[in-house]
C-alpha cells in the first residue's frame, strides 16, 4: 500500500483499494458498490493473462463466489494477496510510466494503454523533468490523441498530471513504474493498476 | 554564448584549431609512416606556424624541417603535439609533452581500450591530469579547419578531397564515418567549418565537442555522427544552450542494438536505450537523421537557407509529373501544400499563357523558360500563404537553360524564405546543379529528399521559435 501512499501524496487519483483476507472483508469494502478482486503476486506480472481479476462484482453471493474462485487460481502463483478495488466506469485505458536510464536520468511514458500498449506502442517519451510545453508535446506525438485527449480540458488535465508524475519520478528512488491502465472517464481519470519497481 | 564559462576544455579546441605551433611525434621520412603523411598533410594545406617534427631516431632533418628527437628539445612553446606512434610508446611521449607544457594534444595512435588496453588507455588520461593538458582520441582522426589551415589527417590528400571553407562542423566518433563524410562534403554544394573525429574520447568528449562548437563564430550548422553519448545529463545542459544558437544534426550509429537488461514493466519495455535517445534529441531540439544521405541533405539546407514561419510549402515546377510526386513527398513529411492568395493568382493569370493552371503545385508546362520562372518566384515568393518554395526545374525540357538557373540563383538571394530545388538527371543538369549550389541553395536529386529537408528545417524552426519566447 506504499505505493497509494506515494500516489496520494503527489495528488495522483487511485481507485480505492484495500487488501481483503476473506470474502466477507470483501463484502465489506463494496459497501453495495460494484468491485474487482484481484490477486498480486510478485510471481505473476500480467494478472488479466494468468486469470487473477475478476472484474465487476455486486452482491454478497457473487463477490463470496469470486473470492474463492480467485484463491484456487492464485495457488500456483503463492505467495499472493488479494486486492478489492472499487470499480471504474468504462473510459479510455492509457498508460504512464517511468524509467530510471543510465544515460540520462528519468524518463517518462505516456500512451495507449490496457492491453494494447505492447501491440500498438503508441506512446511518447521524455526526459524529466518536464515542463507544460513537454507535456503538450508528448499528446501531440500520439497517433491516438483524438481518442485519448479529446478536448482542451481532458487535454490539459492529462498535461497535469504528467507534470506531477514527472515530480514524482524525480523526488523518489524509483527505478521502474507503470501506472497501467489509467482509465479516462467522465472527464476525470483512475490509476487502476500501478507498479513501482525500486 | 558565455565566454565566462568556458571550461578549459572547451578552451583547448582553440588551441587544436588556431595552433602557433605544432609538434609532430612520429613524423618521419619514411612514406609509410603516419606520421610522414600528417606532416606532408600540414604542408600541403599551407599551415603557416611553427612545425616540429619529431622522432626518437631522428638526426638533422624531416621532410626539409629541423628535426628533434623529443618536444623537451624543442626550446619554444608548443600549442599542439600530434601523437602517432605505437601505443606502448605514447606514455612516455605524453609525460615529455607534459614537462614541454604542451597546451593539447591529438592522440592518432591506436591500439588502446578498442582491443582491450584499458589500463595503457587510463595511463593517458592520468598523465593529462597530471600536467593538466587535454586529449582527443586515442585512435582517432584529429582535426581539420580549412580556414586555419590545420589538417591532421593521416589520409592523403590524393585520396581524399577536402572540402572547402564552410559553416558546417562535423565531429564524428569513427574516423571510418567521418572520413568518408568529409569526402562526400567536399562534393556537396556546402563548405566546412571544423572536422573533428574523437576516437575513444578518454578526455575530450561528445559535450566538450558540442560546447566548443556551439560557441564559435565560424560554425553555422553543427552535425554529429556518434554511437553513444557518455555523460548524459551534461550532454542535455549543452544540447540545451547548443540547439538555441544553431542547428545540430546528429546520426546515431548502434540504434538497433537490443537491450541490455530483460524489462520488468512495460514502460522499460517501450522505453529502451534507442528511444532514450530519440525523447533527448526531440525534447532539447537536436535534428536526428536516419542515413548519411539525410545528414548531407540536412546540413546544406540549414547551412544556406532561413528558418521557416510555417510548414505549407509551394511547388513551382517545368513537370507535371515531378510535380504531382512532389505534392506526395510533402504531405509523407509533415508539409502542406498551401492556396495561393487571391492577389498571387492574379498575378499569374495575367502573366502565364492559358496552358497553365494557376493553383498549386504550379505546373508551368515543358517549355517553361526563365521568363515564368521569374514572374512565378516573384509572384509566389512575396506570397503571405506560402512559407518555403520547392522549385522544380527539370534541365531535359527545350524551356530550361542556364537562363533559369540564374532566375533561380536570383530569386534565391532575394527571397526571404527557405527554397530548396529538385534537379534530377546527367552531365547538363550537374552543371547547373553545381552552378546553383555554389551560389547557396540547396539542390536535391528526388522530391523526396528535398521535402524532408524541408520537415527537419520547419521541425527546428518551430523549436527555435517556441524557446525564444
Amino acid at each position: 500500500m506504499e505505493a497509494y501512499r506515494l500516489m496520494k501524496k503527489y495528488g495522483i487519483k487511485t481507485v480505492q483499494s484495500a487488501y481483503v483476507s476473506s470474502a466477507a472483508q470483501a463484502v465489506k469494502f463494496a459497501a453495495g458498490k460494484p468491485i474487482v478482486l484481484k490477486a498480486i503476486s510478485g510471481k505473476a506480472l500480467h494478472k488479466t493473462k494468468s486469470g487473477l481479476v475478476e472484474l465487476n462484482l455486486t452482491g454478497d453471493s457473487q463477490i463470496s463466489a469470486a473470492f474463492t474462485h480467485l484463491k484456487k487460481a492464485a495457488e500456483k502463483y503463492k505467495p499472493y494477496k488479494i486486492l478489492a478495488q472499487h470499480m471504474v466506469p468504462q473510459g479510455i485505458e492509457v498508460i504512464m510510466g517511468g524509467r530510471e536510464d543510465a544515460q540520462f536520468g528519468k524518463l517518462i511514458l505516456f500512451g495507449l494503454g490496457g492491453i494494447y500498449v505492447e501491440t500498438f506502442k503508441d506512446v511518447s517519451i521524455r526526459v524529466c523533468p518536464i515542463r507544460k510545453t513537454d507535456a503538450q508535446s508528448m499528446l501531440d506525438d500520439l497517433k491516438s490523441k483524438s481518442i485519448i485527449a479529446k478536448d482542451a480540458k481532458s487535454a490539459s488535465m492529462l498535461e497535469e498530471l504528467l507534470m506531477k508524475v514527472s515530480r514524482m519520478l524525480i523526488e523518489n528512488d524509483i527505478k521502474e513504474l507503470d501506472l497501467n491502465p489509467l482509465i479516462l472517464h467522465d472527464g476525470t481519470y483512475d490509476a487502476v493498476d500501478l507498479r513501482i519497481l525500486k | 554564448m558565455d565566454k565566462k564559462n568556458e571550461s578549459y576544455k572547451v578552451k583547448s579546441f582553440e588551441y587544436m584549431m588556431h595552433p602557433k605551433s605544432v609538434a609532430i611525434i612520429g613524423a618521419s621520412n619514411n612514406p609509410d609512416k603516419v606520421g610522414h603523411v600528417i606532416l606532408q598533410n600540414y604542408l600541403d594545406v599551407g599551415y603557416s606556424g611553427k612545425l616540429y617534427p619529431i622522432n626518437i631516431n631522428a638526426s638533422g632533418s624531416i621532410m626539409g624541417l629541423k628535426a628533434y628527437k623529443s618536444v623537451l628539445d624543442v626550446k619554444s612553446n608548443i600549442d599542439l603535439a600530434v601523437v602517432a606512434i605505437p601505443a606502448q610508446l605514447v606514455p612516455k611521449a605524453l609525460e615529455e609533452c607534459g614537462r614541454a607544457k604542451v597546451k593539447t594534444t591529438i592522440i592518432v595512435s591506436g591500439g588502446f581500450a578498442e582491443v582491450g588496453e584499458v589500463d595503457l588507455q587510463y595511463k593517458l588520461l592520468e598523465i593529462a591530469k597530471r600536467y593538466k593538458f587535454t586529449i582527443l582520441g586515442p585512435n582517432c582522426l584529429g582535426v581539420m579547419d580549412p580556414k586555419s589551415r590545420v589538417d591532421t589527417l593521416f589520409l592523403p590528400t590524393y585520396k581524399i578531397d577536402r572540402p572547402r571553407i564552410g559553416g558546417v562542423s562535423f565531429a564524428s566518433q569513427s574516423g571510418a564515418v567521418g572520413s568518408s563524410v568529409l569526402d562526400m562534403i567536399a562534393h556537396e554544394g556546402f563548405g566546412l567549418s571544423k572536422f573533428i573525429s574523437y576516437g575513444n574520447a578518454i578526455d575530450l568528449d561528445e559535450v566538450d565537442i558540442l560546447d566548443y562548437l556551439a560557441r564559435d563564430k565560424d560554425t553555422k550548422v553543427i552535425v554529429f555522427y556518434m554511437e553513444g553519448v557518455k555523460r548524459g545529463k551534461d550532454f542535455i545542459e549543452v544540447a540545451k544552450r547548443a540547439t538555441r544558437e544553431k542547428p545540430v544534426i546528429v546520426i546515431k550509429g548502434g540504434t538497433t542494438e537490443a537491450g541490455a537488461t530483460a524489462a520488468h514493466s512495460h514502460t522499460a519495455s517501450l522505453a529502451g536505450n534507442y528511444e532514450a535517445y530519440e525523447a533527448v534529441f526531440k525534447q532539447f531540439g537536436i535534428i536526428k537523421a536516419e542515413s548519411l544521405d539525410d545528414l548531407l541533405n540536412f546540413s546544406k539546407i540549414f547551412d544556406t537557407q532561413p528558418l521557416a514561419k510555417g510548414n505549407r510549402v509551394a511547388i513551382i515546377t517545368n513537370g507535371g509529373g515531378t510535380g504531382v510526386l512532389a505534392t506526395d513527398s510533402l504531405y509523407n513529411n509533415n508539409l502542406v501544400l498551401p492556396q495561393l492568395s487571391k492577389d498571387s493568382s492574379t498575378k499569374l493569370r495575367a502573366a502565364m499563357p492559358p496552358i497553365v493552371n494557376i493553383r498549386l503545385p504550379l505546373d508551368m508546362a515543358g517549355d517553361a523558360d526563365d521568363k515564368r520562372f521569374n514572374v512565378a518566384l516573384d509572384v509566389i515568393g512575396n506570397d503571405p500563404n506560402v512559407d518555403a518554395i520547392m522549385a522544380i526545374v527539370l534541365f531535359q525540357t527545350p524551356g530550361a537553360d542556364s537562363r533559369v538557373a540564374a532566375s533561380i540563383m536570383h530569386h534565391s538571394a532575394t527571397i526571404n524564405k527557405p527554397m530548396v530545388v529538385v534537379s534530377p538527371g546527367g552531365n547538363y543538369t550537374q552543371a547547373h546543379v553545381n552552378m546553383m549550389e555554389s551560389s547557396g541553395i540547396p539542390v536535391y536529386t528526388s522530391p523526396e529528399s528535398a521535402a524532408r529537408a524541408l520537415d527537419a528545417l520547419v521541425k527546428y524552426s518551430k523549436y527555435k521559435l517556441a524557446k525564444g519566447r
